[in-house]
């Protein structure tokens, strides 16, 4: 009895420590990006993993989006192709609201998520109606049709070149660099994956677990499916759509190409990458996606040396190349780890535990 | 080899229910009918689904023990094969193609024969089963159940196996037709030789047709003998068969 | 200007309809709905301007090299990702082909780089003019060939013993394995066929359009020619093909050229909602 509870003590401990650090790493991590040095040694651009504060940022946003998606897809078991369009929802309300009609900042990321829990309850509606591939292709419809709108929002208010976007301040504090945007959006983050850990503890968010799993088993719990699955499309077009006006406004200029359908793959590919229906997952996919293309840029030697291939893969046509190490590692995942990298990491600990207690 | 198929030490298991046959042995002599018999679950159409390599379809698999048809060894070999070395199947839930004409079933069957023989076999099938002549281009899935039972077993028939194996004809048949499509097979035994292993429920049914029987029980071979062993043992039936079918038959063995 | 624009219509939704047509053959057969389709639309354009400009074939040993290059593709691509994906959900099966897509685009661009490039065949180039229609001899020459391969294709499905064994494995697996059919054999060469037929219809848009990439959205229009003309129907496919053709050529002519697209998905989207299994299609609803 007593080395039990010496024991969960310890562990407790420990806990608080890896939490201690991991909040240290966060919080000093943007000055080793911005000032390419750490407690005053100099780092390469190898050591750094290629990354600049600006990806990083990027990454932060993507990982709104692949919360958002996995929230939807791997939670309630409703599959949506076309994720990118909420982000163009966002992005839109967001033009027209900050952009246009000069409204501050916060207020524009307001109408953002109203408009992306409207425009996804919309969206959803379908799911009233046809179930499983039927489905998909509706969210690939709308994914169509939204762009369209955007489009032709861009070019009847602004021109070819694109959206601008300004102003991005909270009160006084103006997001003019790249690390205060970082730490904005990292609270962001945690706010976001910490509502959504909530929302699947209450009863109405265990009963989407189990709508995934079993329709008549959430039905006989004593909640309406369907008024859930649009309240589920809501919230997760919400945050997606929150996510695409801060795109927006970090990239300080967008066009409608930016949200294409190969755009939206790459959300679907984070969650399969990271496990589908876990929140760490998304996180570890969005954290893929961009350490991907930093590290093979990293690997690519300076151009004027790089021969054959390895010209070809690495300097030319590196974007594609990324794309085409991003593609099988979907695949290989999905044929030998389909719960993606945090279903292998569950599977290797349960390994290591069942060893542990022999 | 005077054994057509013969099943040794035989252990199956099911991804999610667990053992299903133990220890099984089994054999059939070559041009002999045989029964398996038992109650339902005691493991009749695992046997036939080990035999048949259907298994993996089930999420099953051999875990021990030996399958030769023919002298040759069955395991590893993918079902579609054992269909072309010689083993005919009619499935349980008779498994025809639906949305294709009779005699579009029966040339599927018949895939295995060398060309010229395709127009002989349709006939042969016809000849046993007018009805199937007299349907030969509608669409399968519209007959009634016992005319999908003769197509199924046309469409095993026609390649001309050396053993065929037979899952629970009798399931959703009239009496009368069920009757009727056992004379058929008989008539094909004596005929052409072909080794049977029928598993029927009807055990009373199953005796009268067959020459000898094996009794599963929980997954093991609980007793074999010859039909009339087993109708003349009310013992035997009552614990393996189940009442009803253990007095049906011994008044018929007592006439 | 109707007659025109109907004309065109018909022939691109030809050519929409053989690329559907490859879409259902995979479809029934594999249950796989392939959004790679569109890639392999791309894939038989560029293998095209291989054949014709880098390998210098003459056209009839182009079109012969294109048949087989694609069908062993599409072979290839069964053995290795989806038959190891039997019986897995739907998702991951669509997930799959989606991957596959990025990865055959990548591949494609690494190859010939990311710009287009022109395709230039032996196929006449002028025009017949009817009335006031002005036919373009590559469009005919299209409709004409898309319409044989579907003849061709309808034929071997009907006439011919693997034609019996695909549609019996397609009826039932179970039954077919039972039968003595070569399953995954058969599922192989339906792979062959959609590839093939996909890869046709990308060697007719790649000469009157342009052998890029981009060729892949149009390809997907298969998609919504599926959906719309009832899914596991193979004259569903040929029509919502034909259909998805007249509409967007209507809606590029009479309301603007980029809208023909959303008025296609529109159109889905009202298909799905109310009458979800297209015009031919049977009530089943999908899986997932």
């Amino acid at each position: 009895m007593n080395t039990n509870t010496s024991l969960s003590r310890g562990q407790a401990w420990q806990k608080w420590l890896w939490r201690l650090l991991a909040v240290a790493v966060l919080a000093y991590l943007p000055v080793v990006l911005t000032d390419r040095a750490a407690f005053g040694i100099a780092l390469s651009n190898m050591q750094l993993l290629n990354l600049g504060l600006t990806q990083v940022n990027l990454m932060l946003i993507a990982m709104l989006g692949a919360l958002s998606l996995n929230y939807l897809t791997g939670s309630a078991g409703l599959i949506s192709i076309g994720h990118a369009a909420f982000y163009a929802t966002g992005a839109m309300t967001a033009a027209i609201t900050g952009s246009q009609l000069g409204w501050p900042f916060p207020l524009v990321l307001l109408s953002a998520a109203v408009s992306g829990a409207l425009v996804g309850v919309l969206a959803g509606l379908p799911s009233l109606r046809v179930r499983g591939l039927y489905f998909v292709l509706s969210t690939l419809a709308v994914h169509h049709v939204i762009v369209y709108v955007f489009l032709e929002y861009q070019f009847k208010f602004f021109d070819v070149v694109g959206i601008p976007y300004a102003g991005a301040k909270l009160g006084g504090w103006e997001l003019n660099t790249p690390i205060r945007w970082y730490f904005f959006l990292l609270a962001l983050v945690v706010l976001v994956y910490a509502g959504f850990a909530a929302s699947l503890r209450t009863r109405e968010g265990r009963a989407m677990q189990a709508m995934r799993d079993h329709e008549l088993a959430a039905t006989s719990m004593g909640v309406d499916v369907r008024i859930l699955r649009l309240k589920a499309f809501g919230l997760s077009s919400a945050v997606a759509s929150v996510a695409g006006a801060l795109f927006a406004y970090l990239l300080t200029n967008v066009t409608s190409e930016a949200f294409g359908i190969t755009f939206a793959i790459q959300f679907i590919a984070m969650i399969i990458i990271g496990g589908m229906g876990s929140l760490p997952g998304a996180l570890v996919g969005a954290a893929i996606w961009l350490l991907l293309p930093s590290i093979i840029g990293g690997l690519a030697p300076r151009s004027s040396e790089a021969v054959g291939l390895t010209r070809l893969f690495l300097v030319e046509g590196r974007a594609q190349f990324v794309q085409l190490i991003f593609g099988m590692l979907v695949i290989v995942l999905l044929i030998f780890a389909p719960r993606g990298i945090t279903g292998l990491g569950r599977d290797i600990r349960q390994l290591l535990a069942s060893w542990r207690g022999r | 080899m005077s054994a057509a198929l013969e099943i040794e030490g035989l252990s199956v298991a099911y991804a999610r229910k667990g053992l299903a046959l133990q220890d099984v042995n089994l054999s059939v002599p070559k041009g002999g009918i045989v029964a398996l018999l038992g109650a339902n679950g005691a493991g009749k159409t695992t046997l036939i689904r080990a035999v048949t390599g259907l298994l993996d379809l089930h999420h099953g698999a051999v875990t021990a023990g030996q399958i030769r048809f023919g002298g040759q060894s069955m395991l590893g070999v993918p079902a579609h094969k054992r269909v072309r070395l010689g083993m005919g199947q009619v499935p349980e839930g008779r498994l025809v193609f639906k949305h294709l004409s009779v005699e579009d079933n029966l040339r599927v069957g018949a895939d295995i024969l060398p060309r010229g023989q395709l127009h002989e076999g349709l006939e042969a099938v016809y000849t046993l089963f007018p009805r199937l002549r007299e349907r030969r281009q509608q669409a399968a899935g519209w007959m009634s159940g016992g005319e999908q039972q003769m197509l199924a077993l046309g469409r095993a028939m026609i390649g001309r196996p050396q053993l065929l194996l037979v899952d629970e004809l009798s399931l959703g048949l009239a009496p009368l037709i069920v009757k009727d499509i056992y004379k058929q097979l008989r008539v094909i035994g004596e005929t052409l030789g072909t080794t049977m292993l029928v598993v029927e429920q009807n055990a009373r049914l199953a005796l009268e047709f067959a020459e000898s029987a094996f009794i599963l029980a929980g997954g093991r071979i609980a007793f074999s003998g010859t039909s009339a062993e087993i109708a003349a043992s009310p013992a035997i039936q009552q614990s393996y068969l189940g009442g009803g079918a253990a007095q049906a038959a011994g008044e018929e063995a007592a006439q | 200007m109707f007659g025109q624009v109907l004309f065109s219509g018909l022939a691109l939704g030809s050519i929409y309809g053989l690329v559907a047509l490859g879409f259902t053959v995979i479809f029934k057969a594999t249950d796989v709905f392939n959004f790679a389709q569109g890639m392999f639309v791309v894939l038989g354009a560029y293998l095209a301007v291989t054949a014709i400009s880098l390998l210098g074939l003459p056209f009839p040993l182009a079109i012969l090299f294109l048949v087989i290059a694609s069908a062993l593709v599409g072979a290839v691509i069964h053995i290795l990702l989806i038959q190891p994906l039997s019986g897995r959900p739907m998702l991951s099966v669509i997930m799959l082909t989606i991957a596959l897509s990025i990865v055959l685009r990548s591949v494609i661009e690494l190859t010939y780089g990311p710009q287009g490039r022109t395709l230039s065949t032996p196929l006449p180039m002028g025009v017949l003019v009817v009335g006031d229609v002005r036919m373009s001899y590559l469009h005919l020459w299209a409709a004409l060939v898309s319409w044989l391969c579907m003849a061709i294709f309808g034929a071997f499905f009907r006439f011919t013993s693997v034609g019996l064994l695909m549609r019996a494995t397609a009826d039932g697996h179970e039954a077919a394995v039972v039968s003595g059919v070569n399953v995954n054999a058969m599922n192989r060469v339906a792979w062959g066929i959609g590839t093939t037929l996909a890869a046709i219809g990308g060697l007719f848009l790649g000469q009157l359009q342009i052998a890029s990439p981009e060729l892949e959205t149009i390809g997907l229009l298969a998609l919504p020619a599926v959906v719309i003309g009832g899914m596991q129907s193979i004259p569903g496919a040929i029509i919502g093909g034909l259909l998805v053709g007249v509409i967007e050529q209507m809606a590029s002519a009479y309301i603007s050229p980029k809208s023909s697209d959303i008025v296609i998905y529109l159109l889905l989207l009202v298909i799905l909602m109310v009458r979800p299994w297209g015009l031919f299609g049977q009530r089943e609803l999908g899986r997932v």
